[in-house]
């Protein structure tokens, strides 16, 4: 009714939505009646000219005692039944319920399937299916919140707990951690992906990935992550520095970090860089320039990229072709304007890694002030940057690259941006003047 | 009321504050009135230092991504600091260790505590906590201040000493709650009939029995935390076979009651100053005591509307559910009391009724709020959303804390002596509830979008609300900060010297001089009238 | 009026002390009060563990069972009259500060003192043979590791109580004895063996919920 709670994702949405309007207007009513009485009161018998006046020694009136005594709690009453009623279609999950496991671990969430499908960070459902998710943590409490559903439980180590919906809508769903675990507590978010019934059966029958991965020895799967991740965007494999270094010969090596404290590549840090890449940036490279796979790739992926890493010992020229990525999630928002604002500012699109939004000078050119602006190339001829500049240099990056840039920006965005993207991109870009 | 004070033998001038000087005097007094100044200053400095925490985090949170905060760990110790410092070392001493301290005695015509040593030593206990606290921040807790197992048996932060000073803290609160509720019984001056007490003082008793019951609970639980930590003994470490849930349990059976603590003397400020300023008796006086022993009684048995969704069974839920709105309705007829107080009243503005306006406001959005929260099938969504937080900071900042700026602005000239610039200190009343307003109403919608608590960062979309959030707690802050200053300034250099009744209260304390002697009354005052006989009995009703 | 005179014990022996706010009368009222509430809120710091106690042995109720066998029956046994006729020693003292007999009161005393040390040295040989077989904190034998549920909660529940032992024969010292070597005590006069006393009781009513819930049922 008020639509306060956002979009209703789940068939019993309504009925939470329905007590919170219920207890919204009544609070609302209540709230200004209360404050309206008080000023109303201090208002018609305030002191004129600081001159006290007479006033009668009333000490109280059982009636209005009484009144206001029943009538806030027959209003309770009904309120508590309205939360009640909808608590109670949040906890009966139906008998024919698909069943999901859960497991909350710091910090990601990890999902499995009855046919042994497993996936992180993604929960992928059919739509107009009852859905319950069996759940634990591994380490300590987390909880699992879909908003869009309006269902929400706490999973806790040793123990199972459960939540289910029926989902009435397809799309892409936020769904957050909601119980303080530390470090990466903000970070530990998942996508809900709701699909139609068929697209779903074949989602959940695709074992290809996963028998492919899991008969990979770890280099080989590091090789695939290298390119399906695309680490290919920033780091050669030929010595070439890119927006990152090289991992030529690089495990093992020892140099310097940005703060001037030494550095070695081993195991650990090699993990620490894919999970917080700020924490030891080698010197020369961009500070802000990787973004973190924290919750993207599984132990056994860090380690494959890991093995990957040390076979790139010089004794072999590797070459490793690019893969068309995955699509970018649904843009969220109403205008033009908001979709370009979220797609750029989505970190899995890179586009903030290198270019900012306040005119300093990063890996790639601001954003700040960029459209219209005349740029010259690096083969010294001008161009004006329009729409037709911009979809190029998207498409295209290393055709016309502006003077005092290096050609780095990775070549990643076919297959994965769609020209209405591109249009969205563009109006939000108009915008940062 | 016909008290029989005279003022001090001889010299007029002597009084409390000034008949003995030097800060060992002052340092080693059992005086109730001097140690409720020991308190101010000790919880102000925390209440500065968990503001400053509040403002770094804010400035953080005003947009999306990193900006002066580089790793989410600094972030989580701020919010467990905040929360610490916030509850454990300002609030919950709070009204009752300063201006319960100070009335107290004054209000019921004592000359000073049942225990006045114990007073002392309350004072050195929560020091002693204090520092332990501070040793603990060189290595500072990230848990949050609910330091949930298996998080706070596991991490590497100072746990074990930040829960141990909160258990001193504890001993503290005890041993306070403990002291009133002796001096509530048995040094009542003649004539002080229980039905004759001011309602301040009915809400400083509840809130010590809430104090002398809970407080145990919560020490011992975090007793065993520690020995969790140390000895690896398996209470709530599932890894150990223990049970997370149960410390959450035995947590929020004394943090539900807590937030009573908090906010019941701040209750009890605002009976106080309505009456005076509408200059009628307080409305339902019978129903307004009733309903705060209600509420300290009833608030023990709620506690689990913490843990709708933490894996309770669905019958508790709905128990602790239907529980908690049995809560809520004494709160509501106290507010219902108060605004009738003013029909017919004859209403000034001073600093204080101004406050005590605002609280009437703010505790409307607070309790309502809260029935969002009792309410089950909503509480799934809104629990550890912004939600909640706006919520508790209404009830906290907008209650008890609004609550004791209220009560330092109304009995100032009575502790000081002194009359502070009324200017000032409306200006900064303000600053400070139009930013506090600003800073929490955006978090009310932040938690309807589902935008969770204790985030270090967060999604886009929620970025301009938090840029207003952000803006409103700087004048939060900056309104704070003046209006206490404006008090400092005037208790130290002030020149206005405040009539011994300014506001020409009937109640007891007001009746002594400003500032009081030091055993309070000359001759132990005889009383035969309540203590909100204002206006004309049998006036005729227009 | 300096804080020393708070409370001025330079009265002759058998006077209650002048404490410059309150009359005899009411000082005896709020010192009783005082004392009732602090036991209230040991009795509730108590009941936090029993509860967990209670909860811990729904969820591993083998494991206590089992556990409960190692722990030395005798040892509770005697510990439990001890503390019982420590604590009718302890009535005794209250009766005869009350006659005025002081030197009974710290012969009395003087026993709950002494049983209190008992107590705590059988409590130590306990302690010491559990340790010797490693199931003690700090030393844990991998051999008991499954008894840790049990034994961590014994140790809390034991370990604190013995510190409220302790506690107790300080107060009975320090407030009882020492001032009864003075006479100090009398008929109008006797509030710190009261109150020394009810301590001593409530340490040793939790002990009686302690021993079967702990050695017995298990």
């Amino acid at each position: 009714m008020l639509g306060l709670l956002g979009e209703q994702g789940s068939e019993f949405a309504h009925k939470v939505d329905f007590a919170n309007d219920v207890v919204t207007i009544i609070s609302v009513i209540c709230t200004v009646a209360i404050v309206g009485a008080m000023l109303y009161f201090a208002v018609i018998y305030r002191q004129r000219d600081g001159k006290d006046h007479e006033t009668p020694m009333i000490e109280g009136n059982n009636t209005l005692e009484v009144i206001w005594t029943v009538f806030p709690t027959l209003v309770c009453i009904w309120v508590a039944w309205l939360g009640y009623d909808a608590f109670v279609d949040l906890r009966s999950p139906p008998a024919d319920a698909m069943e999901i496991n859960v497991t909350g671990r710091k910090w990601a969430w990890d999902f499995q399937y009855k046919n042994g499908k497993k996936t992180t960070s993604e929960l992928v459902v059919p739509v107009d299916q009852p859905v319950k998710l069996i759940m634990t943590s591994k380490d300590v409490l987390h909880s699992f919140f879909v908003p869009v559903m309006r269902t929400k439980m706490d999973v806790i180590p040793g123990r199972y707990t459960y939540e289910w919906f029926k989902p009435i809508k397809t799309g892409d769903f936020q769904v957050f951690c909601t119980e303080y675990c530390g470090n990466e507590h903000s970070k530990m978010l998942a996508r809900l992906k709701v699909l139609p019934k068929a697209e779903f059966e074949r989602w959940l029958a695709d074992d290809s990935e996963e028998r492919k991965l899991a008969a990979l020895k770890p280099s080989d799967l590091g090789k695939e992550l290298y390119a399906g991740k695309q680490c290919i965007s920033c780091h050669s494999l030929d010595g070439t520095p890119r927006v990152g270094p090289s991992w030529l010969k690089a495990f093992g090596k020892e140099g310097e970090l940005a703060d001037g404290t030494k550095y070695k590549m081993d195991e650990n840090y090699i993990r620490e860089s894919i999970l917080n890449p700020q924490a030891k940036t080698v010197k020369g490279y961009p500070a802000m320039g990787m973004p973190s796979y924290q919750g993207q790739l599984s132990d056994d992926e860090i380690t494959g990229i890991v093995e990957f890493i040390k076979t790139l010992d010089g004794s072999q020229k590797v070459e490793v072709e690019a893969v068309a990525p995955k699509k970018s999630a649904a843009a969220a928002g109403a205008t033009p304007v908001e979709r370009g604002k979220a797609l750029v500012h989505d970190t899995g699109n890179l586009c903030i890694t290198c270019h900012s939004l306040d005119g300093s000078k990063l890996v790639g050119p601001s954003f700040k002030g960029l459209w219209g602006r005349k740029e010259k190339l690096s083969d010294g001829s001008e161009v004006v940057v329009d729409a037709a500049y911009i979809k190029e240099s998207i498409w295209k990056p290393a055709a016309k690259i502006v003077e005092g840039y290096g050609p780095v920006m990775p070549a990643m965005y076919e297959g994965k941006l769609t020209d209405e993207n591109l249009n969205d991109i563009i109006e939000y870009l108009k915008t940062l003047q | 009321m016909s008290a029989h004070t005279e003022t001090a033998h001889g010299n007029e001038e002597l009084n409390y504050l000034n008949w003995k000087t030097g800060i060992w005097s002052w340092l080693s007094s059992t005086d109730h009135k001097r140690i409720c100044f020991l308190y101010l200053f000790a919880i102000m400095i925390f209440f500065i230092g968990g503001g400053i925490a509040a403002l770094i985090m804010r400035t953080e949170l005003a947009f999306s991504g990193a900006q002066i905060i580089k790793d989410p760990h600094t972030y989580n110790v701020l919010f467990t600091m905040h929360g610490v410092f916030m509850i454990f070392l300002f609030v919950v001493p709070g009204i009752p260790a300063t201006l319960g301290n100070f009335l107290i005695p004054l209000m019921i015509g004592a000359k000073d505590v049942a225990f006045p040593r114990l007073n002392l030593f309350s004072f050195y206990v929560y020091v002693i906590g204090a520092l332990i606290g501070g040793y603990a921040m060189l290595n500072p807790v990230d848990t949050g201040w609910t330091f949930y197992a298996p998080y706070s048996t596991t991490t590497d932060t100072s746990v074990s000493l930040m829960v141990f000073a909160a258990f001193i803290l504890g001993f503290s609160s005890i041993l306070t709650g403990l002291n009133f509720i002796v001096t509530i019984h048995q040094l009542r001056a003649p004539g002080m009939t229980w039905m004759r007490l001011p309602v301040f003082i009915w809400a400083s008793y509840a809130t010590a029995v809430i104090q002398t019951v809970a407080t145990p609970v919560v020490g011992m639980t975090l007793l065993l935390v520690i020995a969790e930590r140390m000895f690896g003994a398996g209470i709530f470490d599932p890894s150990k076979g223990g049970d997370p849930v149960l410390m959450e349990h035995l947590f929020w059976f004394y943090s539900h009651p807590v937030v009573y603590i908090m906010v019941l003397p701040a209750f009890g400020v605002v009976g106080e100053i309505i009456p005076v300023f509408s200059r009628k008796p307080l409305f339902g006086y019978k129903m307004v005591v009733i309903s705060s022993m209600a509420i300290a009684a009833v608030g023990f048995i709620v506690w689990a509307h913490h843990m709708f969704v933490a894996g309770i069974s669905d019958f508790s839920a709905k128990f602790f559910s239907i529980i908690t709105f049995l809560v809520a309705i004494p709160t509501a007829i106290k507010v219902f009391n108060w605004v009738s107080t003013m029909y017919k009243g004859s209403i000034s503005f001073k600093t204080p009724m101004l406050y005590a306006m605002a609280f009437v406001f703010l505790f409307m959005v607070a309790g309502t709020t809260g029935i969002y929260l009792a309410m089950l099938g909503v509480d799934v969504y809104y629990h550890d959303t912004y939600f909640v937080v706006a919520h508790f900071h209404y009830t906290i900042q907008g209650g008890a804390v609004i609550g004791l700026i209220a009560a330092l602005h109304f009995w100032f000239p009575k502790m000081t002596g002194k009359m502070y610039n009324e200017t000032a200190s409306k200006a900064a009343f303000a600053i400070l509830f139009f930013g506090f307003n600003l800073t929490f109403i955006p978090q009310f919608i932040l938690g309807m979008d589902g935008m969770p608590r204790r985030y270090y960062d967060y999604p886009a979309q929620y970025q301009t609300l938090h840029t207003i959030s952000t803006i409103g707690a700087y004048l939060n802050g900056f309104g704070y900060t003046f209006a206490l200053i404006n008090l400092l300034w005037t208790a130290k250099f002030g020149k206005v010297k405040a009539p011994r009744n300014p506001y020409n209260s009937v109640s007891l304390e007001w009746q002594t001089q400003s500032p009081p002697v030091h055993e309070n009354f000359t001759e132990i005052p005889v009383v035969d009238q309540d203590p909100y006989h204002y206006g004309t009995p049998n006036h005729k009703h227009a | 009026m300096s804080n020393a005179a708070i409370v001025d014990h330079n009265v002759p022996p058998g006077e209650p002390p002048i404490i410059h706010h309150m009359d005899s009368h009411t000082a005896y009222g709020a010192a009783k009060l005082g004392m009732w509430l602090f036991l209230a809120t040991e009795v509730l710091l108590f009941a936090v563990m029993f509860c967990s106690f209670a909860i811990m042995r729904y969820y591993h109720l083998a494991e206590f069972h089992d556990a409960s066998h190692h722990l030395n029956l005798w040892a509770g046994a005697l510990n439990t009259a001890i503390l019982l006729f420590s604590s009718y020693t302890a009535a005794v003292a209250v009766t005869k500060a009350q006659q005025g007999d002081n030197a009974a009161v710290v012969k009395n005393f003087g026993i709950s003192v002494f049983c209190g040390f008992l107590f705590l040295i059988v409590k130590t040989y306990e302690y010491t043979g559990k340790a010797h077989h490693g199931m003690f904190p700090f030393v844990w034998n991998s051999n008991f590791y499954e008894y840790k549920n049990f034994l961590g909660i014994y140790y809390c529940m034991t370990g604190l109580h013995a510190l409220h032992v302790i506690i107790g024969m300080i107060v009975m010292t320090i407030y009882g004895i020492i001032p009864a070597t003075k006479n100090r005590f009398s008929g109008k006069y006797y509030t710190p063996v009261e109150l020394g006393a009810l301590y001593w009781h409530l340490v040793d009513l939790i002990w009686i919920y302690l021993f079967p819930l702990l050695y017995l049922v298990g």
